[in-house]
């Protein structure tokens, strides 16, 4: 198990971004703590299995479609 | 139209060389175009009012617009370097999203199960990390440092090899593969998927190849690609949904994937959405 920080940067204000954030995490196992929460970034505290944080990042990467993310910046929690 | 964006985009129609006066009819974009050749084998292409569309003839084909490209159709240089042998593949027609036949072609991972002793086998399945970029200086998406065992590699193939891969997307339904050239290994052999967006859900696809082989016969190299394509089509046709979706929505994508995500980042930045979900599904 793993535990890392997910800096989320991009134009993330549309609704619902934390909740979808919660659900993947949630779809896939692992754990998100949601920390601070812009308009252009959020910071998510994630724990599990390394590979199942790259599985988030990648989807994180993507997002839903009412987000557009520039960037994932991970760091060890 | 969904994806507006797309119209302004360059798409391969026909091979060149496979032109006649009498002409055929297509779709582009779910509209209505004619594909033909003047007395002097010249490409002709209209839309269905009779009106004549922009043509390009590059990389053996035919290519035309609905729209206004900002752009010229992108370039290969390596289609110009003496000593390759430049291949049209033909058509295969496919009935899926044109933007999941190009998802499709950047997929490593599929190798060993669907091209099973060719392009990949088992129990040699795990993807390698690798690097993937958006360019923005040519706004193209680029996989590098991809590396994956392949039983065979390319028609001219003697037995195994650990294949190098690079992808490249420089239009959104076209990309091309730079992967090991089995006869010459420091050079690279082009593979090409051109892609004519017929509907949201059907597609033409147009392969085309520069390859370094002085032994295979055309018909053979010709075959030998057809056969990978054919593989896939029996996959592409059956993914659900249809649409390629710009949302993880139930998927869970790992990073063996970091190059469709990165493809439909693309996609999605650009607005380019014809053959696209834009709902999670």
């Amino acid at each position: 198990m793993s535990s890392e920080r997910f800096l989320i940067e991009g134009e993330l204000s549309a609704p619902g971004f934390q909740r979808w954030l919660q659900g993947h995490a949630r779809r896939i196992g692992i754990s998100a703590q949601i920390g601070r929460a812009d308009a252009d970034a959020v910071l998510v505290t994630v724990d599990g299995p390394p590979a199942l944080l790259d599985a988030m990042e990648m989807a994180c990467l993507l997002g839903p479609i009412d987000v557009w993310v520039e960037s994932v910046t991970r760091e060890a929690a | 139209m969904n994806g507006e964006a797309m119209r302004d985009q360059w798409y391969p129609v026909g091979i060149a060389a496979q032109l006649t006066p009498a002409g055929r009819d297509s779709l582009l974009l779910g509209e209505a175009i004619r594909i033909a050749c003047d007395s002097d084998g010249a490409a002709l292409v209209t839309d269905g009012a009779g009106r004549a569309l922009p043509v390009i003839t590059r990389f053996g084909h035919v290519w035309t617009t609905l729209g206004q490209p900002e752009r010229d159709l992108f370039t290969i240089p390596e289609a110009d370097q003496p000593g390759r042998r430049l291949v049209d593949v033909g058509t295969v027609l496919v009935r899926c999203s044109p933007l999941r036949a190009v998802e499709n072609f950047l997929d490593i991972a599929h190798f060993p199960f669907v091209h099973t002793d060719i392009l990949g086998s088992e129990p040699h399945t795990e993807v390698q990390r690798y690097e993937v970029e958006i360019r923005d200086d040519v706004d193209e998406v680029w996989a590098t440092k991809v590396s994956f065992y392949q039983p065979q590699a390319a028609k001219s193939a003697q037995g195994g090899i650990n294949a190098e891969y690079m992808y490249r997307v420089p239009a959104p339904t076209c990309s091309v593969l730079y992967k090991t050239c089995p006869a010459r290994p420091e050079e690279w052999d082009v593979i090409t998927l051109f892609v004519q967006p017929l509907t949201e859900t059907t597609c033409q696809v147009w392969p085309w190849m520069a390859l370094f082989d002085e032994d295979s016969s055309m018909t053979d190299m010709i075959h030998f690609q057809q056969m990978i394509f054919v593989q896939d089509r029996s996959i592409l046709e059956n993914q659900i949904p249809a649409l390629l979706p710009l949302d993880p929505g139930m998927e869970i994508p790992t990073r063996a994937d970091m190059t469709s995500i990165a493809y439909r980042r693309w996609l999605k930045r650009h607005g380019y959405t014809y053959g696209a979900q834009l709902v999670a599904a």
